[in-house]
């Protein structure tokens, strides 16, 4: 049988867990746009009888009120996982588009101020040239034409060697970046180690780890695990960047200058070379860049400015200037960066190989010259179809991966997110059961006070 | 997507993601609208993009081969209108000789016909000096400024001069001079001098050999100017296709690069409309809660 004031405890107990609940509702709504934050779900759990039956100690309580049973975090790891995931091969893509839209933007084709644009005019004005060979015009001509479609080339070429000289110093930055995350997760791993131990409410340590992780994986496309002790592990390519309270960092060298871009993972005694393409995430798609997109752009345009040069040099050579020289070459390039280094060898307008009879007006071989340039034109025709094909194909899978990590943090957002409306229910019926509790402590105390004061009393 | 659970968030998250995606229409339609033109980089679509450069490509070529055919048409021109009038003039000289021939009377008599032919013969020479835009047009690829000297001796280059007027029509826009003239003591020039000296010295030989030289002179001259004639109509053939085939490549470039305005206007008020809905939806959405139905 309970005891008299046993219904002030169980009131009691409620108004403490109703209370409970309005702080959770509450510290939910404040939380509504918080990131990474995981709205949290107090458990209440009824305090009946012992539940252990004994044998000489027999309980016959009826009731015992109402006790906390957990702060929930509304996870799901798996979906965690995913998410993850989703987000680094995300990034990957949306960095490769932004680098090759910008590269492409360059490129400045169809257009009337492009490589081919310059092409055209190049082989216009040798044919000028051929039908004119008296003229120091036509000649002159020839020789401003083959300067712009040489600064075109160079241009072009310039632009890609920028970008990937720039991207070289972004993999650095985003190294910085990388360590900075890692040695912060690594701090919160050893908190999440200690609270475990001390019992403390370890939920906002928890919303940390996982944004952090979330943003690793952004960064590398590493793979993260929880670890038994509420921590979690981030591993790339198998090598580990966090570990428990210990992270390591990211190396970054080469890239520039014709070096292969290296990248490694220190741990404070030994580096550990990761292959550029097993990274993942922004520095992955910075890592394939540099290494894969970028430099197979430029031989491309190296090709183009090997293809023009060779042809219209083979032309040229077999034409006499006015002084009666032939053999002389019209353009220079050095053998490693052609596109970069392409400029016109013929210093004057009387070395033009205009003629194939010395010492005449002949204008056949500048005829001959103009035809050449075809060749590079159809060369660099499909080296912009396949620059325009893989930037197309990159903006195309980046929107496709725009839908799946919706669709994924969509499925997160439904279990972890903040409802308003709910938590306004939950409010109000936290508010309800605290008004019904303190009723219920003055109905018991209306009874004891009948109990005390009035039993006896007749009149 | 499996709904069992709304938040604001998602709420706020998906109108956000749909007016982001309108927004993006309505921006690659406004940039097509204010350039004109459906193809603004390689990635807008990579096979019209090398199709519009194959195109331009075509059309400079097309352009080269419109302004060679100008050039080809005022060489093989002006050659056309000196044959005639040489022809004429080299008429008349023969005409003269058969005058001396028919036994003109007096030695003043003979001495005035030999002035006359000696300056049709003078004037002859002029024209086969002829030149247009600076290079003589019976010179060959000379770097001179005459095709004969004084004396009637031929002092061009050997070599054709030639002018691609079609994709493969190429068309010789000189005439050597020997080759219409002759060359040596058989060339217009000696025979006329020849003819002279015969006219005032009254030598019937020599006149009747120089009557029949003229003939054959008249005769090359004639058959020359039919080829050149030939080449002028092959040439204005030439700039008849290519003058079709630069309006077909235009429209083609603007088939592949332009925008199609109608179309395009009927997108903008279309993605225009979308995006307005998704933002009244979106109002309407995030607006209502609880809350306002709580006292």
């Amino acid at each position: 049988m309970a005891g008299t004031f046993a219904s002030f405890n169980t009131g009691l107990s409620a108004l403490r867990y109703q209370r409970i609940a309005m702080d959770v509702a509450a510290n939910n709504i404040a939380n509504v746009t918080t990131d990474g934050y995981v709205r949290r779900r107090a458990d209440a759990v009824s305090t009946g009888a012992a539940v252990q039956a004994a044998l000489w100690s027999r309980s016959d309580d009826t009731a015992g009120g109402v006790a906390l049973g957990s702060l929930d975090r509304m996870v799901d790891p798996f979906l965690d996982l995913r998410a993850r995931r989703e987000h680094g091969k995300q990034a990957f893509l949306d960095t490769r588009v932004a680098v090759l839209d910008r590269v492409e933007s360059g490129i400045g084709e169809p257009g009337d101020s492009g490589v081919a644009a310059a092409l055209d005019d190049f082989a216009a004005a040798w044919a000028d040239l051929g039908n004119h060979p008296e003229r120091e015009a036509s000649r002159s001509a020839v020789l401003s034409a083959g300067a712009t479609l040489a600064d075109a080339v160079r241009v072009q070429a310039a632009n890609v060697t920028t970008e990937i000289e720039d991207q070289v110093h972004h993999a650095t930055d985003l190294g910085a970046e990388i360590d900075a995350t890692a040695a912060s997760l690594a701090e919160v791993n050893r908190s999440l180690a200690a609270a475990q131990l001390d019992g403390t409410d370890s939920n906002d340590l928890l919303d940390r780890r996982d944004e952090l992780a979330d943003r690793l994986s952004t960064l590398t496309g590493g793979e993260a695990k929880v670890r038994p002790d509420g921590g979690m592990d981030v591993t790339v390519n198998g090598t580990a960047l966090v570990t428990g309270s210990t992270s390591s960092t990211v190396t970054v060298s080469g890239g520039s200058g014709g070096a292969p871009l290296v990248l490694g993972i220190d741990d404070g005694t030994t580096t550990t070379t990761v292959p550029t393409s097993a990274w993942g995430g922004r520095l992955g798609a910075v890592a394939e860049l540099v290494t894969t997109t970028l430099p197979q752009h430029l031989a491309g345009l190296d090709g183009v400015a090997v293809t023009l040069a060779t042809a219209v040099n083979t032309a040229h050579r077999t034409g006499y200037g006015l002084d009666g020289v032939s053999g002389r070459d019209y353009f220079a390039y050095d053998p490693d960066g052609a596109a970069g280094s392409l400029r016109v060898a013929i210093t004057s307008p009387d070395q033009l190989g205009v003629a194939k009879v010395a010492g005449t007006f002949d204008g056949s071989n500048a005829t001959a010259v103009g035809a050449q340039v075809e060749g590079a034109a159809s060369s660099y025709q499909r080296l912009v179809n396949g620059f325009g094909s893989s930037v197309q194909s990159a903006t195309r899978l980046a929107s496709t991966q725009r839908l799946v990590t919706a669709q994924v943090e969509g499925s997160r957002e439904q279990l972890t997110g903040v409802n308003l409306d709910e938590e306004t229910l939950n409010l109000v019926a936290a508010q309800r059961a605290y008004e019904a509790a303190a009723r219920v402590i003055s109905t018991v105390d209306a009874v004891i006070d009948t109990l005390i004061n009035r039993t006896g009393v007749t009149r | 997507m499996t709904t069992f659970r709304v938040t604001q968030t998602m709420l706020a998250n998906s109108s956000l993601r749909s007016m982001q995606a309108g927004l993006g229409r309505l921006a690659a339609v406004q940039e097509q609208l204010t350039t004109g033109r459906v193809l603004n980089r390689p990635s807008d679509s990579p096979t019209d993009t090398t199709s519009a450069m194959r195109i331009r490509s075509s059309l400079a070529q097309a352009e080269q081969h419109a302004r060679n055919a100008d050039d080809a048409e005022g060489r093989l021109g002006l050659i056309d209108t000196t044959l005639g009038s040489m022809t004429s003039q080299v008429r008349r000289a023969r005409e003269l000789v058969q005058q001396g021939v028919n036994g003109a009377s007096g030695p003043a008599a003979r001495q005035a016909l030999a002035t006359e032919i000696d300056q049709l013969r003078e004037s002859l020479l002029a024209e086969a000096n002829t030149s247009y835009l600076q290079r003589p047009v019976f010179g060959g690829i000379t770097t001179g400024t005459g095709a004969y000297d004084a004396s009637g001796t031929w002092v061009g280059t050997a070599g054709a001069i030639s002018r691609q007027v079609g994709s493969d029509v190429t068309v010789r826009v000189d005439v050597a001079g020997p080759d219409v003239f002759g060359a040596g003591d058989d060339s217009l020039f000696a025979t006329l001098e020849a003819a002279s000296t015969a006219v005032i010295g009254g030598d019937q030989a020599e006149m009747d050999a120089a009557l029949t030289k003229l003939a054959g002179h008249l005769d090359k001259m004639g058959a020359t100017q039919a080829v050149v004639g030939s080449r002028q109509a092959q040439v204005e053939r030439a700039v008849v296709a290519t003058g079709d085939a630069k309006l077909a490549l235009i429209t083609r470039l603007s088939d592949v690069e332009n925008v199609d305005l109608p179309r395009a206007l009927v997108d903008l008020k279309l993605q225009e409309v979308a995006y307005q809905a998704a933002l009244g939806a979106t109002a309407r959405v995030t607006q209502p809660s609880l809350l306002d139905f709580l006292r």
